[in-house]
């Protein structure tokens, strides 16, 4: 597996920025990753109160993004990184603004509570909650393979959205066959599609992160890769 | 597929005869006892920039001083290798040195004006070559002062001293003294690191303006300069050439452990 070394460098100042900036991703992470337990809680038990704290509550993690991306800024500014460190910076600027959508993915998703617009088919309910912990499970994994810059973990993660994207379009298609049957307004049920969506896309900006950590291990820009192309490309640059 | 930014990346271990202005080759130098330069083998493309960084004492000033044959003047030096300049080894015995340094010009890291008037600056080389027309001399000095961007600063006080020069502009005049030979290659030895920042934006400007002319081989300890200003960068530790390739990857992709530690400032 190839590693970043991070707190290796002469100047222990540009260590330790490095690290506050590394350590504070993972702040933001955390905060979104409650927000989402908390409003699968919201959903489970139908509770808008605490879906309105999730909603108030991403209000920090906007500012976290602003802050985030200050310091990337400020750190370009005056520290010049190169290589390894310029690809680090990079794509926590870019992880932040994919962790902020993710906030605000889960927000819409609150949403639903607060307006009491949630399923009233138990079926389509309890498929949310099993994507939405699939999306959990997720952004953990993403999070973690994050924090220690594992190229294999990120794979690993990467592979899931799958597994989420087929649940979701399953659920998608049941629930188009609920809307014609039932009678409710349409405004109601595109709401509920809305939310679904905004599920499935927690994974998409999850596989987004598994990328750039790809990308800063192996230094190759690993986008719109499929799996398979993209685990041949890895190996072949650990045998080179 | 849509190209957004091309960048050129030269083969620079396959380079053609005729696009290479330095060609080493094996090339070893030591001054006595001391190993300085260990089996140096490159291509210096032409009209282009290149950079040679590391530590100090890593043989960087040595290695752009063979290609002038300034270690010459250091007794005991001895150097093993070839250096092909223009088709011919520059390190056979029977090397017209002269020649070789007016066809290779070098400037330092201290602006080293001569104690007369910028003009006599300007034309000393072309003197020495016995160049003595009047009217050819004006034509060479304003057309080198041109190049060398100095020409509307100093145009009405050719004849003051060129000592009454501020530290940029006296380093741009001793660019010109040596762009007044015509040279087809400039080695620079750190040329800014006793200048301030925008001085040193002003004679980067000029070299990348100076590569359409000649082959510019650039010393610099400071490496945001070498990413900023060249096309390749070559990475020397003790003595040794460690990577050598375009600055756009050295500079953010490098191939070797060593070089990242470098250039990341990490412990090497």
């Amino acid at each position: 597996m190839r590693q970043v070394a991070l707190n290796t460098h002469i100047s222990g100042r540009f260590n330790i920025e490095l690290e506050n900036l590394r350590n504070s991703v993972m702040a933001m992470g955390g905060e979104v990753e409650h927000q989402l337990a908390d409003t699968l809680k919201a959903i489970a038990t139908n509770n808008p109160a605490q879906a309105e704290t999730v909603i108030l509550n991403d209000l920090k993690i906007n500012s976290m993004e602003i802050q985030i991306d200050e310091e990337c800024l400020r750190i370009i500014a005056k520290r010049h990184p190169t290589a390894s460190d310029l690809r680090l910076i990079m794509i926590i600027s870019k992880a932040i603004t994919d962790i902020e959508r993710m906030g605000d993915e889960i927000e819409r998703i609150a949403r639903l509570v607060t307006k009491q617009k949630l399923p009233s088919d138990v079926a389509i309910k309890s498929s949310m909650l099993s994507i939405g912990q699939q999306a959990a499970a997720m952004m953990r994994g993403t999070f973690d393979a994050f924090a220690r810059l594992d190229e294999e973990a990120a794979l690993e993660v990467y592979d899931q959205d799958n597994s989420i994207d087929s649940e979701y379009k399953k659920l998608l298609s049941y629930t188009a066959d609920e809307m014609s049957r039932s009678g409710d307004s349409m405004e109601d049920w595109l709401e509920i599609l809305w939310a679904l969506r905004s599920l499935e896309r927690i994974g998409d900006r999850c596989k987004n992160i598994c990328e750039y950590v790809v990308s800063l291990t192996s230094g190759r820009d690993v986008r719109h890769t499929p799996l398979e192309n993209l685990q041949q490309t890895l190996d072949n640059l650990s045998d080179s | 597929m849509l190209k957004l930014f091309e960048r050129e990346q030269l083969n620079l271990a396959k380079l053609p005869e005729a696009q290479t202005a330095i060609e080493v080759r094996d090339l070893c130098l030591r001054f006595g006892d001391k190993h300085v330069l260990h089996n140096i083998t490159m291509r210096i493309p032409k009209n282009r920039i290149t950079a040679l960084i590391g530590q100090s004492g890593c043989g960087k000033s040595t290695l752009i001083s063979c290609f002038n044959r300034m270690n010459d003047l250091i007794d005991n030096s001895v150097t093993d290798g070839e250096i092909i300049i223009d088709g011919r080894n520059i390190n056979r015995k029977k090397e017209n040195l002269s020649i070789l340094r007016s066809q290779v010009g070098m400037v330092f890291q201290r602006p080293n004006p001569f104690p007369m008037s910028i003009y006599d600056n300007v034309c000393y080389g072309l003197r020495l070559q016995g160049i003595k027309q009047r009217r050819q001399l004006d034509d060479a000095v304003e057309r080198a002062l041109i190049e060398a961007a100095l020409w509307d600063e100093v145009k009405d006080r050719l004849f003051e001293s060129a000592t009454t020069l501020s530290g940029g502009q006296q380093q741009r005049l001793v660019i010109a003294r040596a762009l007044a030979l015509k040279p087809s290659i400039l080695l620079l030895d750190e040329p800014t690191s006793a200048l301030d920042p925008l001085t040193t934006l002003i004679i980067e400007e000029l070299m990348a303006e100076l590569k359409k002319r000649c082959t510019i081989v650039i010393v610099t300890h400071n490496m945001q300069q070498a990413s900023r200003v060249s096309d390749y960068t070559a990475f020397l530790h003790q003595g040794e050439l460690v990577e050598y390739s375009d600055s756009d990857t050295l500079f953010t992709l490098p191939e070797k452990k060593q070089t990242e530690d470098y250039i990341t400032g990490r412990y090497g």
